[in-house]
Formats: C-alpha cells, sequence, structure tokens
C-alpha cells in the first residue's frame, strides 16, 4: 500500500520522497546485484559528546539531557542518525536516491559516551514499476550485544532499475 | 493517563540552510541536494531540501516530550516521507493517541505522528508506539 502511493506519488507529481545520502566519492556499487541478507556495513561507532552536542545543536532538541559521558542518554533519533552514517559511507548511496520511509525500534537508552556496533543488512531489493527499492535493515548493538535500536531504510535507487 | 484521542504536544521547528548544515555535519550526510544551491536548482526540487531525518527528529522529540525515557526504551515509529521540506520552512510534528492497550501493567500506546508544513501540506505521516511504564 505504502509502495503503491510512493509510487503514485512519484509518477504523478514532483518526486515527493527525501533525497538520502550521496557521497560525491561514493564507490561504485551495482545495486542491482544486492542480495538480501547480505552485509553492507559493520561498523563501531562512539556516540561521544561533541557528535551528540553537534547533533542536538543541529536538530534542536529540548529533550535532549545535558551531562557528561554516562550522566546523559543520547537522542534516540542521534543513534539512528550515527547507525545510518555507515550506510551512507560504505554503501555509496548515490544523489539521486530517494528516501521514502523508515522505521525505526529503540530497545533502550543509549549513554553518551557508549560504543556501539552498527551493522546493516539489505533486508530486500526489488524493482517495480521500473525503480529499484532497496530495504537496508539497520541493527545498532551496544558493547554487551545487546539491540539498542533496529530499523529499516526504505530507499529508491536512481537511474535504471536494472 | 493517555486516552485515545488525546493530542500530544506538538513540536514547531524553523528549518534553516544554518540548520541543515549543521544536520549535515553531525550525520555525515553531505548530499549536495542539501546543501549546494546550484547542484539542488537543477534538480527537481529546484532548492535546497532538509533531511528527512533531521525533520523527522521533531516526531522523536514529540514522543520523547510526551513519554520520557519509556520512548528510548520501547519507541518505535514507521514514516513515510511524503514531501519536501525546504529552508525557510516551518515544520510541526504532531500526533494523536489512536489506541491505549489494555494490557497490565503496562500499556502500549499507539499514537499517529507526523509533520506538517506551515503550508498545512503534511510532509511525513506514520505511526508510533511505545510501551508505558506503571510507575505504581
Amino acid at each position: 500500500m505504502i509502495w503503491a502511493a510512493v509510487r503514485l506519488i512519484g509518477l504523478c507529481g514532483p518526486p515527493y520522497n527525501f533525497v538520502v545520502s550521496g557521497s560525491l566519492n561514493a564507490m561504485t556499487v551495482d545495486y542491482s546485484t544486492l542480495a538480501a541478507g547480505q552485509e553492507v556495513s559493520n561498523r563501531l561507532i562512539r556516540v561521544d559528546g561533541g557528535t551528540v552536542s553537534k547533533y542536538v545543536g543541529a536538530v534542536g532538541d529540548a529533550t535532549a539531557q545535558p551531562g557528561g559521558p554516562g550522566e546523559a542518554k543520547a537522542p534516540p533519533m542521534a543513534v539512528a542518525a550515527l547507525g545510518l552514517r555507515g550506510v551512507l559511507d560504505d554503501l555509496g548511496i548515490p544523489s539521486g536516491a530517494l528516501h521514502a520511509g523508515q522505521e525505526l525500534s529503540f530497545s533502550g537508552p543509549v549513554d553518551v559516551g557508549a560504543s556501539l556496533r552498527c551493522r546493516a543488512t539489505v533486508a530486500r531489493n526489488s524493482v517495480r514499476r521500473g525503480s529499484r527499492f532497496v530495504d537496508i535493515a539497520l541493527s545498532v548493538l551496544d558493547d554487551e550485544e545487546m539491540e539498542v535500536m533496529s530499523g529499516t531504510t526504505t530507499l529508491i535507487m536512481p537511474g535504471e532499475a536494472g | 493517563m493517555w486516552e485515545a484521542g488525546a493530542a500530544l504536544r506538538s513540536v514547531e521547528k524553523s528549518i534553516t540552510q544554518e540548520r541543515v548544515d549543521d544536520y549535515a555535519e553531525a550525520s555525515g550526510d553531505f548530499n549536495p541536494i542539501h546543501l549546494d544551491h546550484d547542484f539542488a536548482a537543477e534538480t527537481r526540487f529546484g532548492r535546497t531540501i532538509a533531511h528527512g531525518m533531521l525533520v523527522a527528529a521533531a516526531i522523536s522529540e514529540m514522543m520523547t516530550s510526551s513519554f520520557g525515557l519509556d520512548w528510548h526504551r520501547s519507541g518505535r515509529m514507521k514514516l513515510r516521507f511524503k514531501a519536501p521540506v525546504f529552508p525557510g520552512d516551518t515544520a510541526t510534528a504532531f500526533g494523536e493517541v489512536k489506541a491505549v492497550s489494555d494490557a497490565e501493567p503496562d500499556r502500549e500506546v499507539v499514537c499517529t505522528v507526523g509533520v506538517r508544513r506551515q503550508t498545512g501540506e503534511e510532509a511525513i505521516s506514520g505511526e508510533a508506539r511505545v510501551t508505558v511504564r506503571n510507575e505504581s
């Protein structure tokens, strides 16, 4: 249903989906070869105070807690943004890609200063009405291997759908 | 106590190019559609647009404001990006409780959520769920 709506919008009017990523130095990836289950990113990130402060300043999150490592909790969407960063870099998402949808599940507060493992895999790769849809599943684990966040990012890739 | 039909306290954000630039730095998403006016002018959007996740952050802020750390512990949301938000826009995150489970002791609260531009256009729509702990 959502897909149908997205396609309808795409066909009938301006592209009402957000463009994501678009590293100018993106590596060349043949998106038609991405297979469900394929790991596309696996990174260790640190939710350092400087990065969180920068994030909070950018989004203007009034609920963000002040404090240093071990005291403050990172906004859940900051963790999501940091988690997606590896996908953007490692998958080399092209400039014309559209961000059609986002699912997120938060499983626990993340301390500022925490180290997290972010693993992204292809959940689905399909072609519909000439457009390639790629779902990327993201799993973020703390240093005790407990999942603190998971999600799925739906992208519509530009160009030929192969 | 949350009940179906209750409105969440909305969160309003002024989306400026400076904010978009700052978000690019914080998130590592340097797509020129967000940052480069000349590049963006040649796209279908005609001008730079805000990152979808920057705009969506207002929804999470609204949920945190309403549900506190329960949102960090158990929040889930499914969002559809429907329309771009441009620098110069005012984006307002809104939400309404759709249902509250009868489960005890913790209750699941289901909300319809979204973000509207100042024009009334819905930029994001979706659903959010959170398990609210019974503190008593």
